[in-house]
């Protein structure tokens, strides 16, 4: 590499890292999502996926003998929490503390089938999580009423399940790492934009052409740094997921069979997010221009693209949208590898997405760009 | 022989009704000091981008050193300083010059050599490991030219290179443009400041509208600022 190429690389380099302020917004912010949207986003999954324990207030006004059993195997499932009313307090302050999931009510009159087990649901609770509790309650229930020890067993001779793994749904990981690496990775547009117009705005750029260098070298030391440093992110987020977050939630972080096709993806992603930069270097005027442009570009690319909100969760028509965006190729390249161990072969048809976006922004921007 | 030769230049910019130099030619005489005046929109800082090769698309030629622009060795020749601060304000002073010295195709013991002088010459040496938005007006003027002179060019070409800066600073440059010019180099120096002109410099090249309207030495000038506004008029320029 020529000396000229390497101090333009280095020069590039030490202002970025010495601009404090870049450095939040390029390291600091992905990994705050990542850890603050994984703790969040486990709630989710962990109650719906892996069953979290349902917290249930049980309240027997019967004591019969049937109301007692039917109390012991509920209290003894190991699905259910079982809480204690604190005194005094109603079901809606219950719930609005979060105190309790749900509250069971076993009547007076309950063995004598004149009343049914009572159910109390918190109002906000999600629709699934609410079907897997009644499911529950009235399975225990046909159990006590019927006289059958475990219904589990005797249905399992009648209804089996044959559900495949999934491999669409990502786990709380799966989905924030790569999706909020992939966020940053395309804010580098920011950062570059910005430092190409100040340069032009100050006269730094006019000046470096009144030196013997070539113009692909310019444009070379400025994709290069930030090429680089978009790869030294990836690598950041994932360090940060596999190392620290699968400590601090339930939930490991699994690389799939092929970990080595994040390496094609990855620099194919950081193609596409500095080719980004280059075009909102190229379609702004202004430094603040640029800034603007590039962050409501990356939010609107990461709304539509399933880094906001898990692509499996989103309606058909925006699941249709999402194609829009780089992004969401990115991330389901990225879920290809993490969740779906696919083969190159799968992966390949995205990162030719990408490739072309990449090749895309890079002409419209060699194209509009004026370097004086 | 002439340290730069700018034979009937004409550019005008996009969309620009007039041309921003018309038919302009200019000569400096290797080893002179010549002063290039005019009001605003006279074409001076065109004329430098052009002779720096920031601009193209414009008809004639410009020579250095009988080098075409943009020629590498008439790269190489030349040392300008623009008008505005043109300097990584997150880098040092000395990172700043190691940066321009490898552009200029210095080698790392060539760049320490030169630094260390140019940094001494503009009075910066106790100041070369600061950022440079730390450093005052005059800092940051004086280490504008102190990359202009870091490659050892033969043909300087500062525009406006006072502006802004206390008297202290301002004295300094002159003194160091004395001391260069006294040294063999060329420099050819655009400015408002007539007394500048007339203290430095032994040639002048009067513009105005994109075209040369005086050209003289200096010591035939009894009052620089009245031939100025006898040439150009007392008419504001808006330009």
């Amino acid at each position: 590499m020529s000396k000229q190429l390497i101090e333009l690389i280095k020069k590039e380099i030490l202002i970025l890292l010495r601009d404090r302020q870049t450095i939040l917004l390029l390291f600091l912010m992905p990994v705050a999502l990542i850890f603050f949207l994984s703790l969040a986003m486990e709630g989710v999954w962990a109650d719906k996926l892996t069953g979290r324990k349902i917290q249930l207030i049980i309240e027997n006004e019967s004591q019969s003998p049937k109301a007692n059993l039917l109390e012991e195997k509920i209290k003894s499932n190991k699905l259910i929490q079982p809480v204690d009313r604190p005194h005094g307090v109603d079901n809606d302050q219950i719930f609005a503390d979060g105190k309790a999931h749900a509250v069971i009510t076993i009547p007076k009159g309950f063995d004598e089938g004149d009343k049914p087990v009572e159910m109390y649901f918190d109002p906000v609770i999600d629709a699934g999580y609410k079907i897997a509790t009644r499911s529950l309650i009235t399975s225990l229930t046909v159990e006590v009423v019927m006289g059958i020890d475990n219904l589990e067993t005797v249905v399992a001779g009648l209804v089996t399940e044959k559900t495949k793994p999934n491999k669409e749904f990502p786990s709380p990981l799966q989905q924030t790492v790569p999706a909020y690496a992939i966020f940053a990775m395309f804010f580098i547009a920011i950062p570059m934009s910005v430092g190409f117009l100040r340069e032009k705005k100050d006269g730094t750029l006019q000046r470096l052409f009144t030196y013997p260098v070539n113009t692909n070298l310019v444009i070379l030391g400025k994709i290069i740094p930030y090429y680089l440093i978009n790869i030294f992110q990836f690598i950041l987020m994932l360090l940060v997921g596999v190392f620290i977050m699968s400590h601090i939630i339930s939930f490991s972080f699994h690389l799939g069979e092929h970990p080595w096709h994040m390496l094609p993806v990855t620099l194919v992603v950081a193609a596409a997010t500095t080719g980004f930069g280059v075009l909102v270097a190229s379609l702004a005027r202004t430094p603040e221009q640029s800034s603007t442009l590039a962050a409501t570009g990356a939010i609107l690319m990461g709304v539509f693209g399933g880094i906001m909100m898990p692509h499996v969760l989103m309606p058909m028509v925006m699941k249709k949208l999402a194609m829009i965006s780089p992004m969401y190729w990115a991330h389901q390249a990225y879920l290809d590898i993490f969740l779906r161990d696919a083969a190159f072969v799968t992966i390949l048809p995205k990162l030719i997405v990408l490739t072309l976006f990449a090749g895309i922004c890079f002409y419209i921007a060699g194209r509009r760009v004026q370097w004086m | 022989m002439k340290a730069l030769a700018v034979s009937s230049v004409t550019f005008s910019y996009d969309g620009a009704p007039q041309c921003a130099l018309n038919n302009f030619s200019i000569s400096v005489e290797e080893g002179r000091m010549q002063a290039l005046l005019g009001p605003n929109g006279a074409g001076k800082s065109t004329l430098m981008r052009i002779i720096t090769g920031q601009l193209r698309g414009y008809s004639g030629e410009v020579l250095i050193y009988g080098d075409k622009m943009t020629d590498r060795s008439a790269l190489i020749s030349i040392g300008y300083a623009p008008q505005p601060i043109s300097l990584y304000t997150a880098l040092t002073a000395r990172e700043n010059l190691r940066f321009f010295g490898a552009m200029a195709g210095l080698s790392d013991e060539q760049v320490v050599l030169r630094s260390n002088i140019v940094l001494e010459q503009t009075g910066l040496t106790a100041h070369s490991e600061e950022t440079v938005i730390t450093f005052s007006g005059g800092m940051q003027r004086r280490l504008n030219l102190a990359v202009a002179l870091l490659h050892s060019p033969k043909l300087l070409l500062l525009d406006e290179p006072t502006v802004g800066v206390d008297p202290q600073s301002r004295n300094h440059i002159y003194d160091t443009l004395t001391e260069l010019n006294a040294a063999g180099m060329t420099i050819l120096l655009s400015t408002h400041i007539m007394d500048e002109a007339q203290r430095l410099c032994s040639s002048v090249t009067l513009a105005d509208r994109g075209e040369v309207i005086f050209n003289g030495r200096m010591s035939e000038i009894d009052n620089l600022e009245k031939l100025f506004l006898e040439k150009t008029g007392r008419g504001l320029r808006d330009e």
